[in-house]
């Protein structure tokens, strides 16, 4: 992706557009009877819009969260979707495709960190979401080199700050279990105390 | 004698020289069963302000319906998320429980049978951890729970509540015993003990079962122990109604599986003493108590916030039946988030004239299985769980034909493979000569919700 052709983009009017996603784009997103948002509805939207295809019927099913636990990512991708409207992107064909992939497969890291909604009312997300599509799609904010664009997004990078987060508390809880696992084990423990009834 | 008292007062730190008394009276006593278990109360003289002051709070601040989760549970809720791994895993950084609250997925016995270690929070203090094994006779798990003997002592004010309820004021001193734990069982543990939580008065753990003591030993130990009140599951206290024991109490506690109708009524009739239905599981400590007037059960805790939920997780209409779902709770050990119970029933969010909290009814998925041995004699499924419990297990179901013949289907651990023979051998004994089917199934209880299945069930025979 070259995006040569493209005018750079004005990160402070994308931050801002995210500031004012319309709440519609944060309704709850369909699952089942529930919620209201089409989330596959709107990517189709979007990528008809890049002069894009209409999704595959497989391709819709991942947007339609199946779980609580997915719920976040479909959250996300519809926030995503009302950023990527912008006219910045708008009738760009050669952002179709890495904007399908994006919103298919590329949050889903982020969407396990970090609650959706705070893409929208935290102002350093704000900045991580747009540097990050924009990283994605290839392109660099105006005023920047790609050098400076990369290091602040790895300033800003929830991802990467979780990683090593992770492995720090990985030894710290291991360390953790162990010890839970042998006070569990204790002859004394083991012992219990008396309860006047089995249950409680 | 005062080495052993000494002794003693490890497992008892607040025994007195009264409390000792009535700890060898129990210890000692002629007609009593044979003890096999040392156990105390742990419990210290730090403890005992929070124990004193949360036998106020149940009477003061009985618990009200609210459509959405109060704010001490939300804010205790904030205060664990960073602490609790499994909740920092579901929950991602940002998320808002008072806005997204019934979105937050539901836990239940799997996540504490396989991943304890994610939910004890990481700065709670290890070193007075308690385990107590539960055999998961209703919903095929069994499971390690930690516990701290503060919060355990804190179960006693709300028996003593549930009894208040039923105008049941037991005497609470070293000069009584106050309960006698009644059980029915080919082997369990049985003790004598006092309690700190009840001015040091006595309590014992007794089994009815032949391999204990015999009946006539059991029926002179009631008269002359005479305890307060029992406490027991409907299995048990049928069996205190076929030993002829004639010992009135002052109350009995029913717990661990339905208690029915009938056996109530018989039991009230024998015993001319209420026969208090009481919920509440190892897990959870005490849930809710049946009324005197039949009419539900009504919430014990305070500081518990219940919710009936659809298979998804979701909250249902009230009224509509579902699957109890607990949060909050006092064990510092396992915070529960939404857990599920895996009991059901309907909440109706009014109280009644007696008491204002809500009330649960048609409290169902406890009934207890009784399987028969080819003898014809029964087995009850605790006994079948000690023989289960020898292998490395997630879920079991054992369903009993109605030509007497065994079909176990187990979910294994994920490391350890079965011990078929050792499984055969412990079946044999329970249930002599029956044909056992057994069978290995991974995916055993993942369809369905909470993973959730029926443990024990049993072919009615034909006629």
């Amino acid at each position: 992706m070259s995006g040569s052709n493209m005018q750079a983009p004005l990160l402070d009017s994308l931050t801002r557009r995210l500031a004012e996603t319309p709440s519609v784009f944060l309704a709850e997103p369909r699952r089942g009877r529930r919620g209201q948002l089409e989330v596959a509805a709107l990517v189709t939207d979007l990528l008809l819009t890049l002069g894009g295809d209409l999704l595959t019927p497989t391709q819709a099913t991942a947007h339609t969260p199946r779980d609580k636990g997915e719920r976040n990512r479909a959250r996300l991708v519809a926030i995503c979707c009302w950023l990527l409207h912008d006219e910045t992107f708008r009738q760009r064909p050669e952002l179709a495709s890495p904007v399908e992939t994006l919103l298919q497969s590329g949050l889903n890291e982020l969407a396990v960190l970090i609650d959706a909604e705070r893409f929208v009312t935290d102002l350093e997300r704000r900045e991580e979401l747009v540097r990050r599509v924009l990283d994605w799609l290839g392109l660099c904010p105006a005023g920047e080199s790609p050098h400076q664009a990369a290091d602040r997004l790895g300033a800003l990078d929830s991802v990467e700050r979780e990683r090593v987060l992770r492995a720090t508390r990985a030894r710290q809880e291991a360390a953790r279990a162990r010890q839970l696992k042998k006070q569990m084990q204790a002859r004394q423990a083991r012992e219990a105390a008396a309860k006047a009834n089995r249950e409680w | 004698m005062d080495a052993e008292f000494a002794a003693r007062q490890d497992r008892n730190p607040l025994l007195d020289a009264a409390g000792w008394r009535m700890f060898c009276f129990l210890h000692q006593h002629p007609r009593a069963p044979r003890w096999n278990y040392q156990v105390g109360d742990r419990l210290l003289a730090k403890d005992l302000p929070a124990l004193h002051a949360y036998r106020q709070r149940i009477i003061q601040e009985r618990p009200r319906w609210q459509p959405d989760p109060p704010d001490w549970l939300l804010a205790w809720v904030e205060r664990l998320l960073p602490k609790v791994p499994l909740w920092r895993e579901r929950l991602p950084a940002g998320f808002d429980p008072r806005r997204d609250w019934v979105h937050i997925p539901t836990s239940c016995r799997e996540d504490i049978a396989s991943r304890i270690e994610q939910l004890v929070p990481q700065n709670a203090e290890l070193s007075r951890l308690i385990v107590y094994e539960t055999n998961g006779t209703s919903t095929g798990h069994a499971l390690d729970v930690p516990n701290h003997p503060a919060a355990v002592a804190l179960n006693h004010p709300l028996l003593e509540f549930a009894l208040s309820r039923h105008g049941v004021r037991p005497r609470f001193d070293a000069q009584h015993v106050a309960c006698v734990n009644v059980g029915s069982e080919a082997r369990t543990v049985t003790f004598a003990n006092v309690f700190a939580a009840w001015n040091n008065a006595g309590f014992a753990k007794v089994n009815l079962h032949e391999a204990s003591w015999s009946r006539d030993q059991a029926r002179r130990f009631f008269a002359e122990v005479q305890p307060e009140f029992l406490t027991g599951d409907p299995v048990a206290f049928a069996a205190y109604a076929d030993w002829a024991i004639d010992y009135k109490p002052m109350a009995m506690v029913s717990t661990a599986t339905m208690l029915s109708a009938e056996l109530k009524q018989h039991l009230e009739a024998r015993h001319g003493c209420p026969v208090i239905d009481f919920y509440s599981t190892t897990e959870t400590g005490p849930i809710a108590y049946a009324g005197p007037n039949g009419d539900g059960f009504s919430q014990l805790p305070p500081d518990l916030y219940l919710e009936i939920l659809d298979p998804e997780g979701y909250p249902v209409e009230a009224g509509t039946l579902g699957e109890i779902a607990v949060s909050g709770g006092r064990n510092p050990y396992l915070p529960l988030l939404r857990y599920r119970t895996g009991d059901h029933a309907r909440l109706d969010p009014a109280g009644n004239p007696q008491d204002p909290a809500p009330r649960l009814h048609d409290l169902h998925a406890r009934a207890p299985v009784l399987f028969r041995a080819a003898s014809g004699a029964p087995v009850h499924p605790l006994d079948i769980a000690y023989i289960l419990r020898t292998q490395s297990w997630v879920q079991h179901e054992l369903l009993q034909g109605a030509d007497g013949s065994l079909r176990l289907t187990i979910r294994p651990g994920l490391i350890a493979r079965i011990d078929r023979q050792a499984l055969r051998d412990g079946f044999d004994v329970l249930f002599g000569k029956l044909p056992l089917e057994i069978i290995e199934d991974p995916q055993l209880g993942s369809n369905r919700p909470g993973g959730k299945v029926i443990a024990y069930r049993r072919e009615q025979s034909p006629g």
